[in-house]
């Protein structure tokens, strides 16, 4: 067995790992501009933008000789939902067959069904049991240390002394990474890295614009689907927060059934959006509404084309007494045009702090 | 008496590159507007050789860049500082007056709306993916017709019944022109029609629910267009303000902007825009990024790089956009 998943932010750092551990073969696609002119040719054109990035991805792993996709699942009420099976549809139909393991929450497909499409996993390794289990740790502790990693970073990076020193951090840290193998070698790294973000010297009496990131939740997770927008704010000393994180993610999957991954979530967006309307609609209306509460200058609202419950997000977000500026992204977006409402955008904060002093 | 302090403008659009000189206090000396036709650096080098005339360096006190060429324009001129074209205009209009609350503006590739309140800007939008509702369109169709741009304004307003045009995507309304011309209305209709159509669709996808609050400000190349400004006041119900310079106002904001710099400022001088300066791009095969790396190459010699995400290139000129931000922001 030959496994490839979709390149997801962190996770792909955890799963590397964890597949090391098992003793499976593992093929992470890269995402970059080849792999989504791929996936675009090869998907339906109105499917969305997360599907034509993996799709691409996908079609390259294949051809390298992975034979099994393993995949999240949703059988929520949006396109989301449909991706397992129409990747393997097309696959099939493109001539790159493989086996497609669908994950989903076990309220959904049961727990017997869950544990049976782990198992196929499981069967294909000849490691120990002890070590699986050890492993399946270990990649949690890697996923939510490379997560709490960058969210230091991006917060920082308002803060440092000397421009840059967060964003180079971060861009070694991820080069260190990508040689290493095993879970015990990627955690011994993270730790590093973990204790040299301490030593990076801060002003703190530094005021820089504060904004908060919120989204559909792939482009939150993967920065080629946002188009790097932290790594872009870092540059220009934004320091930002983000709530929907691939730890927050998982945490949320196995909490939900108990009603205990953040309870915040729901009271905060309640007054905007009393319904849930599906993908992480209400997940972005609180993180607007904390940024609000907490004095946050404002929100970047992202999400790709189509994505419906991020759209009627977008209208909620009107009520909500906080900045917004909300970034559709496609396969044609261009970097430019980006950049201009980037930095309108923090213009726009900047003269709002300007006009509050002057009335305070 | 010293040398008078002077501000420059410039504004390296898509379809334009303007440049303006004004006095300390903002009043307009120079104005030039100038093709970009895709080579923002020979455009640069036309205007500068021609400010070079009027102008000595020393007198320049400090200079604003923007446009969607600000990055280029800025690692060539040394610019004090680097706005977009949204705040740029912003400046512009509030220097005319500070009551004013909403400034249309229509460019080459594209249109934004922005709102201000007790001259601040508030809020703003900035057209998507679409041609429809930009210069670049309007010329198209003036060619087609084989009428020069200026007269297409005029001929607009000749209209006594517009054609309804479907405006909602470029394509759709010219194939809807075509089918109207040749149904036999009248030029003018089809016109003052196209006008009506473009500007629905501006509001449409620009405003959206919140309807423009006067005074309503046009600014950019378009606003010449009369039959635009009828258009826009008829759908609006409220005058539509076109000031003087319209066509270049987002070079006047950045000279303004300028102003509020403090120290000496890091203009080259009119010669630093020579032949011997030319950017070219590459991919970065350093990873798996890909990013498109552009090198600003002075005299066979790399003078900038950008474009790179990790900043392995080096984001080392003068005036970026993230230096100037972390300038105002710590002052």
């Amino acid at each position: 067995m030959v496994i490839t998943i979709p390149r997801l932010g962190n996770t792909h750092m955890a799963m590397r790992a964890l597949f090391d551990a098992f003793g499976i073969a593992c093929i992470i696609p890269e995402n970059n501009k080849a792999v989504l002119q791929r996936g675009t040719a090869a998907a339906p054109e109105d499917m969305c933008l997360p599907f034509k990035i993996m799709m691409g991805g996908f079609l390259g792993a294949i051809e390298q000789g992975a034979d099994t996709i393993l995949l999240t699942g949703s059988c929520g009420p949006c396109r989301f939902g449909e991706y397992g099976e129409l990747f393997s549809r097309l696959l099939k139909q493109t001539g790159h067959p493989a086996d497609v393991i669908v994950i989903d929450a076990p309220a959904e497909i049961g727990m017997k069904t869950l544990l049976s499409r782990f198992g196929r996993i499981a069967e294909a390794s000849r490691a120990p049991r002890r070590v699986k289990i050890a492993a399946l740790g270990q990649a949690y502790q890697i996923l939510a240390l490379a997560d709490a990693l960058d969210a230091a970073a991006y917060k920082l990076a308002g803060y440092e002394r000397e421009t840059g020193a967060c964003a180079r951090l971060l861009a070694a840290f991820r080069r260190e990474m990508r040689a290493c193998r095993g879970p015990e070698a990627a955690l011994k790294v993270l730790e590093s890295y973990h204790r040299q973000i301490r030593r990076i010297g801060m002003d703190p009496s530094r005021k820089p614009l504060r904004v908060a990131i919120a989204g559909e939740v792939y482009s939150m997770f993967e920065p080629f689907a946002n188009l790097n927008i932290e790594e872009r704010l870092m540059r220009m000393g934004v320091a930002t927060e983000r709530l929907l994180t691939p730890t927050w993610w998982l945490r949320d999957l196995v909490l939900k059934p108990l009603h205990l991954n953040s309870p915040e979530v729901k009271k905060r967006s309640a007054p905007y959006l009393p319904v849930p309307v599906g993908g992480h609609a209400r997940e972005t209306i609180a993180h607007a509404e904390y940024a609000r509460q907490s004095g946050m200058d404002g929100v970047i609202q992202i999400f790709p084309m189509g994505c419906m419950p991020e759209i009627v997000a977008k209208a909620a977000l009107h009520g909500v007494d906080v900045p917004v500026l909300t970034l559709v992204i496609d396969e044609m977006t261009g970097d430019a045009g980006y950049d201009t409402r980037i930095e309108a955008f923090l213009d726009m904060l900047e003269a709002r702090r300007r006009r509050a002093k002057r009335w305070a | 008496m010293g040398v008078r302090k002077l501000l420059l403008g410039i504004d390296v659009g898509s379809v334009s590159t303007n440049l303006v000189v004004t006095d300390a206090a903002g009043e307009l000396i120079e104005r030039l507007y100038l093709p970009t036709a895709g080579r923002p650096l020979e455009a640069l080098l036309l205007g500068f050789s021609q400010l070079a005339k009027r102008f000595d360096d020393a007198e320049i006190g400090a200079c604003g860049v923007t446009g969607s060429g600000r990055q280029l324009a800025a690692a060539v001129v040394g610019a004090d500082i680097v706005k977009t074209e949204i705040t740029a205009h912003a400046a512009a209009a509030i220097h005319v007056g500070p009551g004013v609350r909403t400034i249309l503006e229509i460019g080459g590739q594209d249109s934004k709306i922005i709102r201000i309140e007790d001259g601040y800007v508030t809020d703003f939008a900035m057209n998507t993916v679409c041609a429809a509702g930009t210069g670049s369109f309007l010329d198209r169709q003036a060619q087609r017709l084989n009428m020069s741009i200026s007269e297409f304004g005029a001929c607009a307003l000749r209209s006594t019944a517009p054609v309804r045009i479907a405006g909602r995507c470029a394509v759709f309304a010219e194939s809807d022109m075509i089918s109207k011309q040749q149904a036999g209305h009248a030029i003018e209709d089809i016109v003052a029609g196209l006008c009506e159509a473009l500007v629905r669709n501006y509001l449409n996808n620009l405003a959206g629910h919140r309807m423009p609050e006067p005074p309503v400000l046009f600014q950019g190349g378009v606003a010449a267009n009369a039959g635009i400004v009828a258009a826009f006041e008829k759908a609006l119900g409220v005058p539509v303000i076109v000031p003087p310079h319209h066509d270049v106002r987002g070079a006047y904001g950045a000279a303004l902007m300028a102003r509020e710099v403090c120290g000496p400022t890091r203009f080259s001088g009119f010669g630093c825009v020579t032949s011997g300066l030319f950017a070219k791009g590459f991919e970065c095969d350093g990873c798996s990024n890909g990013c498109e790396v552009v090198a600003l190459m002075r005299d066979g010699e790399p003078a900038a790089y950008w474009g790179d995400r990790c900043g392995k290139w080096g984001v080392k000129l003068a005036g970026t956009a993230a230096d100037a931000r972390r300038q105002t922001t710590s002052a």
